[in-house]
């Protein structure tokens, strides 16, 4: 039994810690990856790169090669296990839903000041929506980089329009990698983000923040107020009712006593204490 | 099964089939990508038969390449832009008759070496030029696959994909790829911060064997030192010079194997102690490694990380399960 609203310390579970090794398994293999594969391009010498010191491997296209392939093993299984974990467990709080566009569009306003952020689930729309460019991104830099990787061992002289389609794919896939990733961290530096920054090191936010501001999330694992309350035994939210039907046994949160109107509710999004 | 012999050919042996058919079945480009060793061209160069063309001021393989590639490099610009931040520029439009070394000019030269075999003096001519590696990491770690190992064996240089970084010649063991600054695709992107020319080097006349010529300097070559053929038939008559000269082979064990195969009464270690490796002018050390064989484990573990990645996932979500109804029990 997993508890997932830890009211006494005010924080709410956001993410396992199965989905932290995922995201710092992907997190930290995508940075070597960005930097052995500039390293692959002739730029330790150019640049002076090689005059840095500790980077003095950098304009050594082999070592490189060592390093990026030795992240690229754990980037993509990391990357596989993800999609098919999730995946098989039908979880899917991550996908962009509809209207995720325009409702991105009022919330990074509201971060600037102009207008009130609209209820939340637990991830931002902009959030999900990233996540879909992101896994693009990251798609195309794994199928690519596995022709070029095949190509290295087997097949030199494999075709070349094939290659070239791999080679060209890569190289803009890495642009806009290194592009996201940027933007992922301005994301980062935004105040109104910060609290869901512990999270990503614990896996746990505060509970007035997510309250405040992932409205929808918490109403999922916190049944709404005016829902009569004990009538049907073993009732389903009928409120989300797009939600995630799976995950129902595992976490009977106990009710919260300060609340005495707020049911216990089986019903949370993506998270299962792992 | 036609015999080696008929297979490996040379100017003379050219001369003597008809054009079509027998040089489009041995020296042309197959119309079909194939993986058959059929298909792959190799070259032997045999020192014994080597003289450097002591009648010309330039040998005839050399000058025979030469006017192939006179037209290949387009005018460079005046003045070259300035890289940034390192200011190296390679400039050999002025020089465009150096043939002592390579340059983007000239895809092969003579070395002469002046050896002692048990104790006499002796003069070995060895012409030098890029050796059309079996897996060569200037191709196959071409940041733009701009250099390219094709079917046929010929590693070749598309100039107009090129931006003239010079990772190919940082590893090529012999540092083969030569450099033209203030030519090439870089101009048009961002040539004060990225690219700096477009590199050159033999493409064993890439163009030619298609057509089912020969490459210009085993056509040139007055002494046929140097033979063009399947790479079965190159590596037989290989081994049976060497062996009938009481010799060695130089090129098939080098950098993982190579579709070039030197043939030499002199031993090549005697040869290297000739030859100070400078730019333009590679050495001849024998124990050259393919340093990307080292990677190859690693890469296969690339190769299999998905259905790791994928399996685990399985494996997790199974053991989800379980205890998920474990604990409903
Ligand atoms: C964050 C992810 C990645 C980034 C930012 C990235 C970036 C780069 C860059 C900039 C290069 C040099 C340019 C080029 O050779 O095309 C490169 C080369 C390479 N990448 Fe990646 N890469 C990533 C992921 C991967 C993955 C997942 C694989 C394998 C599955 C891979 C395999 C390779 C290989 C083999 C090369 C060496 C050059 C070659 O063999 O052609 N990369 N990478
Ligand atoms: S000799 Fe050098 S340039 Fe020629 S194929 Fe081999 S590695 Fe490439
Ligand atoms: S290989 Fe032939 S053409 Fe070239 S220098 Fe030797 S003899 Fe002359």
């Amino acid at each position: 039994m997993t508890r997932k609203i830890l009211t006494e310390k005010n924080l709410v579970v956001r993410h396992s810690a199965l989905e932290l090794l995922e995201h710092w398994a992907i997190a930290l293999s995508g940075l070597v990856l960005l930097l052995t594969g500039i390293f692959e391009l002739p730029v330790g010498k150019r640049y002076y790169i090689i005059n840095v010191p500790g980077l003095g491997w950098s304009a050594d296209f082999i070592t490189s090669l060592y390093l990026h392939y030795a992240a690229a093993v754990v980037f993509t299984g990391a990357a596989m296990f993800h999609v098919f974990y999730h995946g098989l467990r039908g979880e899917q709080g991550l996908m962009p839903r509809k209207g995720d566009a325009s409702e991105s569009v009022t919330v990074i306003k509201s971060l600037f000041g102009f207008g009130e952020e609209p209820p939340m689930h637990k991830y931002l729309p902009e959030q999900r929506l990233a996540y879909a460019g992101m896994a693009f991104i990251i798609l195309m830099l794994i199928v690519s980089g596995l022709v070029k990787t095949y190509k290295n061992i087997y097949a030199p002289d494999m075709s070349h329009a094939v290659l070239l389609w791999a080679t060209w794919i890569h190289n803009i896939a890495f642009i806009l990698f290194f592009l996201a990733f940027l933007a992922h961290m301005a994301a980062i530096l935004l105040k109104p983000n910060w609290p869901m920054v512990r999270g990503i090191f614990t896996g746990r936010v505060r509970l007035d923040y997510a309250r405040h501001r992932h409205t929808l999330w918490l109403a999922e694992m916190e049944p709404a107020p005016k829902q009569p309350a004990p009538a049907v035994e073993g009732a389903l939210p009928v409120k989300e009712a797009e939600a995630f039907a799976d995950d129902t046994e595992e976490d009977d949160l106990p009710p919260e006593l300060e609340k005495p109107e707020e049911m216990p509710k089986d019903k949370p999004e993506i998270d299962k204490g792992a | 099964m036609k015999k080696a012999k008929d297979l490996a050919i040379g100017r003379r042996a050219f001369l003597k089939i008809t054009a079509g058919a027998a040089a489009a079945s041995t020296v042309g480009l197959p119309q079909k990508a194939s993986a058959e060793t059929d298909h792959q061209l190799s070259t032997l160069i045999d020192l014994s038969l080597c003289d450097g063309c002591p009648d010309k001021k330039v040998p005839s393989c050399v000058s025979a390449c030469k006017e192939i590639n006179q037209d290949r490099i387009p005018q460079v610009t005046d003045p070259i832009p300035e890289p940034w931040p390192r200011k190296t520029i390679e400039d050999w439009s002025k020089k465009q008759d150096a043939f002592h070394r390579l340059t983007p000019y000239n895809f092969i030269y003579v070395h002469k070496a002046e050896v002692s075999v048990d104790g006499q003096p002796k003069t070995v001519f060895v012409p030098r030029r890029c050796m059309h590696c079996d897996n060569p990491a200037c191709a196959t770690i071409c940041p733009f696959s701009a250099n390219h190992k094709n079917k046929n064996g010929a590693v070749v240089i598309d100039q107009d994909l090129c931006f003239g970084g010079a990772k190919c010649r940082d590893v090529c063991p012999w540092e083969i790829p030569q450099r033209q600054s203030g030519v090439g695709i870089y101009l048009k992107v961002l040539p004060g911060l990225m690219g700096n020319g477009v590199m050159y080097k033999c493409d064993l006349c890439f163009e030619r064997t298609v057509a089912g010529q020969l490459p210009g300097c085993v056509e040139a070559c007055p002494r046929e030192a140097m033979l063009i053929g399947t790479r079965k038939a190159i590596e037989q008559m290989a081994e049976a010079r060497a062996k009938r000269m009481n010799g060695s082979i130089y090129g098939k064990t080098q950098n993982g194997g190579t579709a070039t195969l030197y043939v030499s009464p002199v031993p090549f270690e005697e040869i290297n102690k000739t030859m100070a490796r400078k730019p333009g002018q590679p050495d001849m050390k024998t124990d050259v490694k393919r340093r990307m064989k080292g990677t190859d484990p690693l890469a296969r573990a690339v190769l299999a990380s998905p259905a790791l990645g994928i399996a685990a996932a399985g494996a997790a979500w199974v053991l989800n399960r379980k205890n998920r109804t474990a604990g409903e029990e």
